[in-house]
């Protein structure tokens, strides 16, 4: 009996550091080289960007090409600025502002999305329709135009806004003909605050897309898309003809705020087709520390469109020259006429 | 192997058993319980938030008691772990943080083996609750990462008593590998705003076992007395590892552990309103 409790002992321990020592579950990176620092790039990418496939089909991007031409130009002793510039120009090829690599030497960022395309905002012209007696609040800039038609600005959607603050701004908005929601500039932030600006303009749980993610290092390992909803919000909610207004800044959550108010029965988008980034980035990093942020998580709008590279609006305008030197900007001009000839 | 792994199902069985028959470990009995600091080293990874492991500095608390009970003929023991540990860890370019919290629960009943006067051979089941998050202070949708685990582990332990020159010295090692288990975690690339905020589920419960959470936790300790207390002095090497969803992870801790050990002898109805004539001094 002495000699079988010692065995079970003995049994049980060997087992336990056996497999300990066959199955240490550790980091996969193999140094700090310009050469490792670059596979650990490139496959990061590989394994976990979400538009891999559906930029091959839009563009042609073949990663693996990338690979061949990019790791031609990594020499062990080069130095980490020049490091730094080639891996910047690789992440590049995914034409995706929501791609960054940040390292001491600064943050690399696509813009072609917004440099190659008119501006269709100018902040000094929009004061001319602010005046000087415009409401500030979380986030928001709102003012009743001359016109009577309400004009609320939406620069951000990084700071929360309130439904105080949402119930105070449309309820001074009720006697207006019509409303004007401008996220022109606006570079995205949280997701939630880009929807609950949306839930006041709906008076019903509406479908306005689809998200997935990856489930594995595939390409096309992604998860069956679930839809996503708009419900109504309990405050009050905006009940006439609304407008809002986009440019090719119009980017990441405030393409997804584009793409439910586009799903909404009273609303028309009119502007520039938006700057698009519909991944929900993602981070990570390298071995020498420099942090890569990337598209992780595709969204898709109500129909399972991709919506990466932004959403055409219903009525297209760009700001005139015209106009501008006049002050005026030919895109909320635009909007009011509709919005008195629709109310 | 077979005969380990019916062993581990009958001592489970007679614990099952045994929590019909409460009031059977209630009754008047020694209870050791010992409270334990420590600080060590600890390497956390997890390739949801990072393909890189972080080091640095852990601090840990143990609060352990133990008894006997009167199943199978009072050769059973149980064991109650509680232990909290947080850490705060960097890459290895030392260009982001992260800190991290668990809670572990353990509770065992061990049947035990005098070898003889000085050797005690204890095993059986136990069962293992951890709770716990990774918060990468860099990442931007992915900036933590939850850890919500149990486990149903084998146990074994030894303890030994020596003298060295009249001098009374407690040797134990203790070594707890979970069995079978369920874990959560986010799919690969699924953030926490799809689970939370849009409801959308996936395979976020999994079950797990040696094939993908190989994890040990073992402690080796030593008591003593200094004057009227006992010191308990220990090592403990935590290893917690799962490789799921395509997600890898790990925590491994080493710490150095310093504390005490007190031995309480349990009254019956000590919570009453009143204590019986015959013991109450007032």
């Amino acid at each position: 009996m002495k000699h079988k409790n010692y065995s079970l002992f003995a049994i049980l321990l060997c087992f336990s550091l056996a497999i300990m020592s066959l199955s240490c579950i550790r980091e996969d990176v193999s140094g700090n080289t310009p050469q490792a620092n670059f596979e650990s790039l490139w496959r990061i990418i590989d394994e976990q960007y979400c538009f891999l496939d559906y930029k091959n089909e839009a563009y042609g991007l073949d990663w693996n090409e990338v690979y061949s031409r990019y790791s031609k130009r990594i020499t062990s002793n080069m130095s980490d600025y020049n490091l730094f510039e080639v891996l910047s120009e690789m992440v590049n090829e995914l034409r995706d502002g929501h791609v960054n690599l940040s390292s001491g030497y600064g943050t690399s960022q696509y813009r072609e999305w917004f440099d190659a395309y008119p501006r269709n905002f100018s902040d000094s012209i929009q004061s001319n329709y602010l005046g000087k007696d415009y409401v500030i609040t979380s986030g928001l800039t709102y003012q009743i135009l001359e016109n009577n038609i309400g004009y609320v600005y939406c620069s951000s959607f990084s700071d929360g806004i309130g439904d105080g603050n949402l119930d105070y701004m449309l309820k001074e908005m009720e006697l207006c003909d019509g409303l004007i929601i401008d996220v022109r500039n606006n570079g995205g932030g949280n997701l939630t605050t880009a929807q609950k600006l949306a839930a006041r303009f709906t008076n019903e749980k509406i479908l306005v897309g689809y998200m997935s993610h990856k489930i594995g290092p595939g390409h096309n390992d992604f998860s069956t898309p679930e839809p996503v909803y708009i419900e109504p919000s309990n405050g009050i909610r905006w009940q006439k003809k609304a407008v809002v207004l986009a440019n090719r800044r119009s980017y990441s959550s405030t393409n997804d705020f584009v793409n439910s108010m586009k799903n909404m029965p009273l609303v028309t988008i009119m502007g520039d087709k938006t700057g698009g980034g519909s991944g929900l980035p993602f981070s990570s990093e390298i071995p020498n520390g420099w942090s890569i942020r990337f598209s992780a998580a595709p969204m898709y709008d109500a129909e399972m469109n991709q919506i990466e590279f932004g959403i055409e609006p219903d009525v297209r305008i760009d700001m005139s020259e015209e106009d501008i030197l006049r002050g005026k900007d030919t895109i909320i001009e635009e909007a009011c006429t509709f919005l008195k000839k629709n109310q | 192997m077979c005969r380990l792994y019916i062993s581990v199902l009958l001592m489970l069985l007679v614990s099952c058993a045994g929590g019909l028959a409460q009031d059977s470990l209630s009754h008047d009995k020694f209870l050791v319980r010992s409270v334990m600091i420590g600080v060590g080293k600890s390497n956390v990874y997890d390739t949801y938030l990072s393909p890189l492991e972080y080091r640095g500095p852990e601090l840990r608390f143990m609060h352990e008691s133990m008894r006997m009970t009167r199943l199978m003929g009072g050769q059973v023991s149980a064991q109650r772990i509680v232990q909290v540990n947080a850490s705060s860890t960097d890459n290895i370019s030392k260009s982001a943080k992260s800190y991290a919290g668990m809670f572990n629960w353990t509770y065992a009943l061990h049947y035990q083996y005098n070898v003889d006067d000085k050797l005690k051979i204890l095993f059986g089941p136990m069962f293992d609750f951890n709770g716990g998050f990774i918060y990468n202070t860099r990442n931007s949708n992915n900036p933590a990462q939850a850890k919500v685990y149990g486990s149903i582990d084998v146990s074994a332990m030894a303890i030994y008593k020596l003298r060295i020159g009249g001098y009374p010295m407690t040797f134990r090692y203790q070594a707890n590998l979970p069995f079978i288990g369920v874990t959560f975690s986010p799919e690969y690339g699924q953030s926490y705003y799809e689970i939370f905020s849009l409801g959308h589920g996936g395979k976020n419960v999994l079950f797990t076992s040696f094939h993908n959470a190989p994890s040990l936790r073992q402690m080796l300790t030593v008591d003593f007395p200094v004057g009227k207390v006992i010191m308990r002095a220990g090592y403990l090497c935590d290893i917690q590892q799962a490789r799921v969803n395509n997600l890898k992870s790990h925590f491994y801790s080493h710490n150095f552990m310093i504390g005490f050990v007190r031995n309480f002898q349990m009254l019956i109805g000590k919570n009453k309103i009143s204590l019986p004539a015959k013991v109450t001094p007032f």
